[in-house]
């Protein structure tokens, strides 16, 4: 029971973590998610559907903007993920995305598709024993499972430097990057709480194309990007002992300003404050995990810049292999 | 091993299988490969004679670009589908460079919206209501088709009609450049 708990908690934190969030259709979405695969398992298969709506964006000022009048913008993902066990402590994933931009204005319409980026992820799990408890005995007992992690994004999907027609063909963004992470994961049954820092560098890279027109070379570097995100969460145990958990999420992500030929570029770098909220359902007699998250973008004011507000609504399956 | 080699796998895969863009990312190019242009006639890159267009404003005024340019330094039309990156380069053009440019006309030209009623109401909610530029309405997306545009692309044109840039935004340094020279 101990092993389908961690299991579950984990597929919907994962779910909440999933950097997605930051996704545009209009400006380079198509991001991955992160997998982790619980203690004692030997991999893991994750499938999963995006749905990401899009709802008006925070301006450069932080101020709630709308959509155009009639507009309808969209971007859908079908995320292929793969988890596997290099040791007793280490483990190391795959997020394979595949986007579809379906964009409607009052005068333009626009579908493309195309994969994403992808995301390698490697972990390394600083303890050697299930960390979940179901009372506090002594101080051990509220000792946290602590994940150290290395993510690197590749530029798989097509970016605003490759040979495209129009913004609207975007699913990447173009650039590599490496994050470092820390997941941190207390349980004493039937509670949860998980807490995920995330710093990230992008490699700075040469352009020589914009939208399919080349251009005078010049090197393009985006701003340093942070991931925080606290959940909590709460597992139902039912009749069959087959399991429900109900896990509730706040995140925040920060890209700062990037840089051209090694200037500060002003009119870049983000934010965004998110909410979310995920169901899992795992079974009892084989390792198969159902969830569902709504991920919601606080849409006041300040609450992000330069960034489009959407919501996104995710289903996904896990199949774990012992 | 297994776990490298699905990943050397399917990185081959994504690179080899139609994959073009992925490569071009993942390998990018600093070679300057933009082609040689015939200078002086028709065209939308830089040396050409910018091509001529008449499009109503959101006060269904029409403008045509030529006749922009009778008095003025130069004409300067920024794409824009009202978006966070347009947002973006709009203020900082707003702030930073048309205080700068009192004889050089600016134009924002937005090709989504298809109406003049309904561009006018993105303006206005966008708040690019301001007197020293106009929005214009690419109801067909003939002009952004022209010019080879898309979401940011900013197009210079300098008195005599030569487009002097055709390129992204990006953070404003090399239109401000271009301007000073006009």
């Amino acid at each position: 029971m101990m092993y389908r708990f961690m299991v579950a908690l984990l597929a919907g934190a994962i779910y909440i973590y999933s950097p997605g969030v930051w996704a545009a259709s209009c400006c380079g979405g198509g991001s991955s998610t992160s997998l982790i695969l619980p203690k004692f398992s030997k991999s893991m298969v994750d499938l999963s559907f995006d749905f990401e709506n899009y709802d008006g964006f925070w301006n450069q000022d932080g101020f709630v903007t709308p959509d155009p009048p009639e507009s309808d913008l969209n971007q859908y993902r079908f995320n292929t993920g793969y988890a596997h066990r290099l040791g007793s402590n280490w483990q190391a994933s795959l997020v394979v995305p595949y986007v579809w931009n379906q964009n409607t204005y009052a005068g333009l319409d626009s579908r493309t598709n195309d994969f994403g980026d992808t995301q390698v992820n490697l972990w390394y799990e600083a303890f050697e024993t299930v960390m979940c408890v179901w009372k506090v005995n002594e101080w051990e007992d509220l000792m946290p499972a602590a994940y150290f992690g290395a993510s690197l994004t590749l530029p798989t999907g097509t970016s605003p430097y490759n040979d495209v027609a129009n913004s609207f063909d975007i699913t990447g963004r173009g650039f590599y990057r490496l994050d470092a992470n820390l997941l941190l994961d207390k349980t004493i049954y039937p509670w949860t709480a998980t807490l995920l820092l995330s710093y990230g560098i992008y490699q700075e890279r040469p352009v020589n194309r914009e939208y399919g027109n080349y251009v005078e070379p010049y090197e393009k570097k985006l701003g340093d990007r942070q991931l925080a995100s606290l959940s909590f969460g709460y597992t139902q145990f039912l009749d069959s002992m087959d399991s429900l958990t109900y896990t509730l999420a706040y995140s925040y992500l920060n890209e700062d300003q990037g840089t051209i030929n090694g200037k500060t570029n002003y009119t870049s770098g983000f934010k965004k404050n998110a909410i979310g909220f995920t169901v899992t359902f795992s079974t009892l007699d084989n390792d198969w995990i159902f969830k569902g998250t709504y991920n919601h973008a606080l849409d006041g004011d300040d609450y992000g810049r330069n960034f489009p507000i959407t919501d996104i609504f995710t289903i996904g399956v896990t199949r774990v292999f012992r | 091993m297994s776990f490298v080699r699905l990943v050397i796998v399917l990185i081959t895969f994504l690179t080899l299988t139609g994959c073009e863009n992925a490569a071009d990312n993942m390998l990018p190019s600093s070679e300057d490969k933009r082609p040689v242009v015939e200078q002086g006639v028709p065209g939308t890159s830089v040396g050409q004679i910018a091509l001529d267009f008449t499009i109503p404003d959101t006060l269904n005024n029409p403008v045509t670009m030529s006749n922009e340019l009778v008095g003025s330094d130069g004409v300067v039309l920024y794409f824009t589908m009202w978006c966070p990156v347009c947002d973006s380069h709009m203020s900082h053009m707003r702030a930073h460079i048309i205080p700068n440019y009192p004889n050089i006309k600016f134009f924002f030209i937005d090709y989504v919206s298809g109406s003049v009623t309904i561009a006018r109401s993105a303006q206005i909610s966008n708040g690019y209501t301001g007197t020293s530029y106009s929005v214009l309405v690419d109801t067909d997306q003939s002009v952004l088709t022209a010019y080879r545009g898309t979401m940011g692309t900013a197009v210079v044109i300098d008195a005599s009609g030569i487009v002097q840039m055709n390129e992204d935004y990006k953070d404003g340094t090399k239109i401000n450049s271009i301007l000073e020279n006009l």
